[in-house]
């Protein structure tokens, strides 16, 4: 039943994706250096004036600490801006459609999730969100935080081949992502998506009336725009409820190619970044392969449980065979195959955007999508995901070298244990971050289905877990399946939570980035000695993989035996 | 991505000794900014970042769109001969209710009842009894008002909940099992029906690229056109 050569444009997109991600990570990775690129005659001088404006300089040059508490600054006034409109919504500009003030906690829980980079909603963005909050205050979020974890990764990188002890210029980085890749990618992309079908006005709603009578509200807006930089950005907020499952949002199967290559760009070409400013392009590539290998893998068990059947549908009268794979929350005109790419690529790059109900999918494929949200970074994530690849690879050094008893060390830098605890506490932090709250939302009464009392199924738990979990990785995506076992996540108490877990699942890692980068800069670089181990070879790519994925199971065993392993294992 | 482990140490001798820096000595960095500095620095760049992203941004697509393609940018509308807005070619509706429903192609059910205003919702998860009964109590209900024979079975694209509440296109097959009832309700022979449909069949761009389908409002308006419905 299922045709192999219905893969082809799947295999064909990545292909084009991996072929011009190593010229297009190059290009990311100049807009890092001090040195002369294309563009400069006429970005220079408005730059030049930014920086003017700002009252900063190119030549200021941050310590780590200095860098993240320019960093806080930037998010902060962005999430205060954020909240301020949420509250005050139905009194500021555009709001046709009469969107009421948030409540505080949800306020709360949505300038934290659009600041963080996670776009995960509680609310529903056709009668809870006014026109001026997608148009204004949202989009600033997107921008802000795509740029802000891009910065991070730069910071990060140049640590290895700094030796004064500083990382460079929060502004600059930020402007500079924003001026020469985010800004003129995300309009060139909203005009092909305008041209693919998506809408871009700023007419807010259209009253139609359908054939067989009643009324139907069209919402509309500039959504073309809006897709564009949440996708590009990894941002993954979607301008409609439905996200990239919305007919309008993503009208065919070519855009919904088109969007999966959006996503892919900056992840999958970062790894070539770090090759262009450590000026040791080999060493792009075992990140490079690590990426592939498990991404590649995944989508791989992802389709092939998509296209199993539902044994518990078995029975149903009347029900035909299941073709072209399991069509329950999936929309008709995406193939298989190109529906999993799109969704495997939000999750694995720490997107969040669906193209389909996450919550409607197989047991062995919502694993596959959490396996994803746990190591964070295949590819992860705008910046902090590679960031967070090179924090395993910091610890798998340090570990390998004390294995075969070599020195630890990276690109002419000692590997101390210093960078180790922190590149431990970043790792560890992701499962407390998941684990704890879980706990006290479970104990402590406050999952509550439509029939009021705690759940007992373990699609309840996999639900709350993959809240949190979608949170603490800063992803975005949900897994609130309708029917009996639905809990209710837009209350005070989830709300709170899971902005404390956003905001600790973005804000410690990106510290401990930071730290790390910043020890490093502090060092000399040695000439390499007869204990050094190669690290641009095939050996250290399957170390790396093997070592990212073994540390991802162990500290994950816990979260995957309560809610998916014993969906699995025992149904329910 | 063919990690090649290069043997010739040539690449390492080069990347040997003290290392290049990318960036030009910083002996003495400028002073860091106070904290009163950074929020200076940050609010500065907050406000044009609400200039850039909040409204220079949509307003440059905007007046791009409306220029190469206005009919996408203003939600690919479908209007009555009257100019009055049907729908648009991106959301499916109800298509089985009131008195004009018998006569027309039916799209897959909503959980929101096509009520845009509700976003979407999801369909229960693959082991949950909710799933079940959801299809059983659909599958009951395309057949009492689908003209079916109890026997019958019905497409599994066609009964199953979408992700969007709001999917327009149907798999051939879904429309194909239609044809029938609305055969019947339109005072039309099946065989033309069947051709009806079978001409209306958007095909993939290039094989595989996305799947067969059709779009039911655009077909259940080309039918009223050629029926001469007054309804249209």
């Amino acid at each position: 039943m299922f045709d192999p050569s219905s893969l082809w444009d799947v295999i064909v997109l990545i292909g084009i994706v991996a072929a011009i991600a190593p010229w297009f990570g190059g290009y990311l990775g100049r807009i890092y250096m001090d040195r002369p690129m294309p563009g400069d005659s006429i970005l220079g001088p408005i730059e030049a004036g930014i920086y003017r404006l700002l009252g900063t300089s190119p030549r200021k040059s941050m310590t780590a600490a200095e860098y993240f508490v320019a960093l806080l600054v930037v998010n902060g006034m962005t999430w205060g801006f954020l909240y301020i409109w949420f509250v005050f919504q139905p009194s500021l500009p555009l709001d046709a459609t009469g969107a009421p003030a948030m409540s505080w906690t949800l306020a709360f829980h949505s300038a934290s999730s659009f600041t963080t980079n996670t776009d995960f909603t509680h609310f529903t963005n056709e009668s809870q969100l006014s026109l001026g909050s997608l148009v204004i205050a949202w989009p600033l979020a997107l921008f802000v935080s795509a740029s802000t974890g891009l910065a991070v990764m730069a910071a990060m990188i140049r640590g290895f081949v700094r030796r004064d002890g500083t990382l460079g210029n929060f502004y600059v980085d930020m402007v500079r992502t924003i001026s020469r890749l985010l800004l003129p990618l995300a309009i060139v992309f909203a005009v092909i998506l305008v041209l693919l079908g998506v809408p871009q006005t700023f007419t807010n709603t259209v009253t139609a009336y359908p054939l067989t009578g009643g009324t139907q509200t069209i919402y509309l807006g500039p959504v073309a725009s809006f897709t564009s930089i949440s996708l590009l950005g990894t941002n993954g907020g979607g301008f409609y409820s439905a996200n990239a499952a919305s007919p309008l949002a993503n009208p065919s199967a070519l855009s919904n190619l088109f969007e999966t290559f959006v996503m892919m760009l900056l992840g999958f070409s970062a790894p070539f970044a770090f090759g262009k400013i450590v000026r040791r392009r080999g060493e792009a590539w075992p990140y490079a392969g690590t990426i592939y290998i498990v991404f590649g893998i995944a989508l791989g068990l992802f389709i092939a449980y998509q296209f199993a059947t539902n044994p518990a549908l078995a029975s149903i009268p009347g029900l035909g065979p299941q073709l072209g794979g399991y069509p329950v929350g999936q929309e008709t005109r995406f193939s298989l195959p190109e529906g999993s790419l799109f969704q495997v690529v939000s999750v694995y790059s720490n997107v969040g955007a669906n193209n389909m109900q996450i919550g409607a999918l197989q047991p062995v494929s919502q694993l596959v999508l959490l396996f994803g949200m746990f190591t964070q970074s295949t590819p992860g994530g705008e910046g902090t995901g590679f960031a967070m690849l090179l924090l395993f690879a910091v610890l798998g050094i340090f570990v390998g070298g004390l294995m075969v008893g070599r020195t630890p060390e990276y690109l002419g830098k000692k590997v101390k244990t210093g960078q180790v605890r922190w590149a431990a506490l970043a790792l560890l932090s992701h499962p407390a971050a998941i684990l704890v709250p879980f706990v006290v939302a479970v104990v402590g009464g406050f999952v509550t289905v439509s029939s009021g009392s705690l759940p007992a199924t373990a699609h309840t738990f996999t639900s709350v877990l993959y809240e949190f979990t979608s949170e603490s990785a800063n992803n975005g995506s949900a897994l609130t399946a309708g029917g009996s076992s639905t809990f209710n996540d837009s209350t005070p108490f989830f709300n709170l939570a899971g902005a404390a877990v956003m905001l600790f699942g973005r804000f410690v890692p990106i510290y401990a980035m930071l730290k790390v980068g910043g020890m490093f800069s502090q060092q000399e670089t040695l000439p390499p000695g007869q204990g050094t181990l190669r690290t641009a070879s095939v050996t250290f790519t399957v170390y790396i993989t093997l070592f990212l994925v073994i540390v991802t199971v162990l500290l994950f065993l816990p979260v995957i035996a309560m809610g998916p392993l014993s969906q699995i294992v025992g149904g329910g | 991505m063919s990690g090649s482990p290069r043997p010739a140490p040539v690449e390492a001798t080069l990347t040997v000794g003290p290392a290049p820096s990318p960036a030009p000595p910083l002996v003495r960095p400028p002073r860091a900014h106070s904290l009163a500095g950074h929020v200076r620095v940050a609010a500065a760049f907050i406000v044009l970042m609400v200039l850039v992203s909040g409204v220079a941004y949509p307003a440059l697509v905007t007046a791009i769109a409306d220029v190469i393609d206005p009919g996408s940018a203003g939600g690919s509308l479908i209007k009555y001969p009257n100019g009055t807005v049907e729908g648009s070619e991106y959301l499916a509706q109800n298509m089985s209710a009131g008195k004009l429903g018998p006569e027309l192609f039916w799209a897959r059910p909503s959980l929101t009842d096509y009520n845009t205003t509700l976003g979407a919702d999801s369909p229960p998860g693959p082991t949950d009894p909710a799933l079940q009964a959801l299809l059983n109590e659909t599958i009951a209900y395309m057949k009492l008002y689908g003209n079916f024979t109890v026997n019958a079975t019905l497409p599994f694209w066609w009964v199953a909940p979408s992700a969007s509440s709001v999917d327009p296109d149907l798999v051939p097959e879904a429309v194909l099992v239609q044809v029938p009832r609305v055969a019947m309700n339109n005072n039309l022979t099946i065989g033309f029906v069947q051709d009806f449909v079978n001409a209306r069949i958007v095909q993939p761009i290039l094989p595989d690229v996305g799947v067969a389908y059709v779009n039911v409002l655009e077909l259940d308006i080309a039918l009223l056109e050629y029926t001469g419905n007054p309804a249209w």
